[in-house]
């Protein structure tokens, strides 16, 4: 068709199809797209299209906001306002998980339940190792140390009595072994040459400064002196605590290996 | 369309107004739904799925509403895609089968006369269309874009698109003659 059926006047607003041999409707279909209204006088058909159309791309009709709800939540995890407290993590890691009410009781008791296996790892690491050294069968320098802190039996190769009652322990409750609190006391600088590299430069004292005798506390019952075990009190030199360092460091170790 | 105040909503939204979000979830999901129902048995699902990505990545974005809708729609057709490959992977389902029980049935001219022509009817109408034919319209009349948005999303060229919507309204058309709708 090379002429238009009818004249521009005729058809005001659609314009006249240029290219030769193209489809007179195209005019109609484009603005039908474009959702300009189509002149009164085109086909019925075009109308009825472009009402079709209008209802294609009408309003929404009763479950088609239904989602409404879901997006509202994820977009609350994924926005900034919503996840203040975790606002740094990227988006994306967020979107698809659980919203921050349901997140939150599943994260503390996992961090709780860790907690606590740590605490009874701990405890139980303790008790074996104090039942051990009560049992005597540490290596000997740690079950040396042992004695000296907790009061456990000395090494037995040295053929003492393992037991010396309360006078074999060394009292921790006043301060005066390493056992006791860390923190520096006024009036005790022996604590220092408890560290090895201290107790190379310590003054020429040579018993270890938590089997020397002391004054009587200025609390308490009454004066409660130590005197040191009889028989594994040999007069330590800062040297001798170098030496049971290093091969209690060594024990150490092997243990861990 | 939300119109000339869509870049206010839109910038709500990206700090975390819900309430704004909300504005473009309601201008924005009836549209899509038609879309998604068109192209993939499970609308709802990638329709979801389309949204999680869209906040996901909506602080990010920058552009007008038709930029706005051309970058949603495109993610929906590229969810889509992807539940249609997991429905593919998925050999326990008979693909015919759920694929036909969740199809649009064309409306008959006694629907259409009873509907008057509504959005539900219209889709299922559309959805006799072949494939790209139905994409094409749904992506111009439903979401609202233009030639070129729709080519970039489609991959064809915007003549081919052209023509592919001219043909699909006529044959709507005569579907609408033949059925009586018309007169």
């Amino acid at each position: 068709m090379s002429v238009p059926d009818a004249s521009h006047s005729e058809m005001p607003g659609i314009p006249t199809p240029s290219r030769p041999g193209g489809e007179h409707d195209e005019p109609l279909l484009d603005m039908i797209f474009d959702g300009r209204a189509i002149p009164p006088d085109a086909p019925q058909e075009m109308h009825d299209l472009e009402r079709m159309l209008a209802a294609l791309a009408g309003p929404a009709e009763p479950g088609e906001l239904a989602g409404e709800a879901a997006a509202r939540a994820a977009f609350e995890l994924a926005s900034p306002a919503g996840i203040s407290p975790a606002a740094s993590r990227p988006a994306a890691h967020q979107v698809n998980r659980r919203p921050a009410s349901h997140r939150a009781p599943r994260r503390r008791p996992a961090r709780r339940r860790a907690g606590l296996a740590t605490a009874l790892c701990a405890a139980a690491a303790v008790l074996v190792s104090t039942a051990a050294a009560y049992a005597g069968v540490l290596p000997e320098p740690i079950q040396r140390m042992a004695h000296v802190t907790v009061g456990a039996p000395a090494p037995r190769h040295h053929g003492t009595s393992t037991r010396s009652g309360s006078g074999s322990r060394p009292d921790t409750r006043h301060g005066h072994g390493p056992a006791g609190s860390p923190a520096p006391r006024p009036g005790r600088s022996a604590d220092a040459a408890w560290s090895p590299g201290h107790a190379r430069v310590a003054p020429a004292r040579h018993e270890p400064p938590w089997i020397r005798p002391r004054s009587a506390p200025t609390c308490g019952p009454g004066p409660r002196v130590y005197h040191g075990p009889p028989v594994t009190a040999p007069g330590w030199t800062p040297s001798d605590l170098q030496q049971i360092w290093s091969r209690c460091s060594e024990d150490l170790g092997k243990l861990r290996r | 369309m939300i119109g000339a105040a869509f870049g206010v909503v839109l910038a709500r939204a990206q700090a975390g107004d819900e309430a704004a979000f909300a504005c473009l979830f309601r201008d924005v999901q009836p549209g899509l739904l038609r879309y998604l129902r068109v192209i993939t048995p499970e609308a709802e699902d990638v329709a979801g799925d389309t949204w999680l990505q869209v906040v996901t990545g909506l602080t990010g974005f920058r552009g007008q509403e038709e930029a706005f809708r051309a970058w949603l729609f495109t993610i929906a057709r590229h969810r889509a895609a992807d539940a249609g490959r997991s429905r593919a992977r998925r050999s326990a389902v008979p693909l015919a089968v759920s694929e036909t029980a969740e199809q649009p049935l064309a409306p008959d001219a006694a629907d259409l006369a009873l509907d008057g022509i509504s959005a539900r009817a219209a889709v299922a109408l559309i959805a006799t269309l072949p494939r790209d034919q139905a994409e094409v319209v749904m992506l111009r009349v439903v979401a609202g874009l233009d030639v070129a948005d729709v080519a970039r999303i489609v991959g064809k060229s915007p003549g081919a698109v052209r023509v592919t919507a001219h043909r699909a309204l006529r044959r709507l058309a005569g579907h609408l003659e033949r059925a009586g709708v018309t007169q």
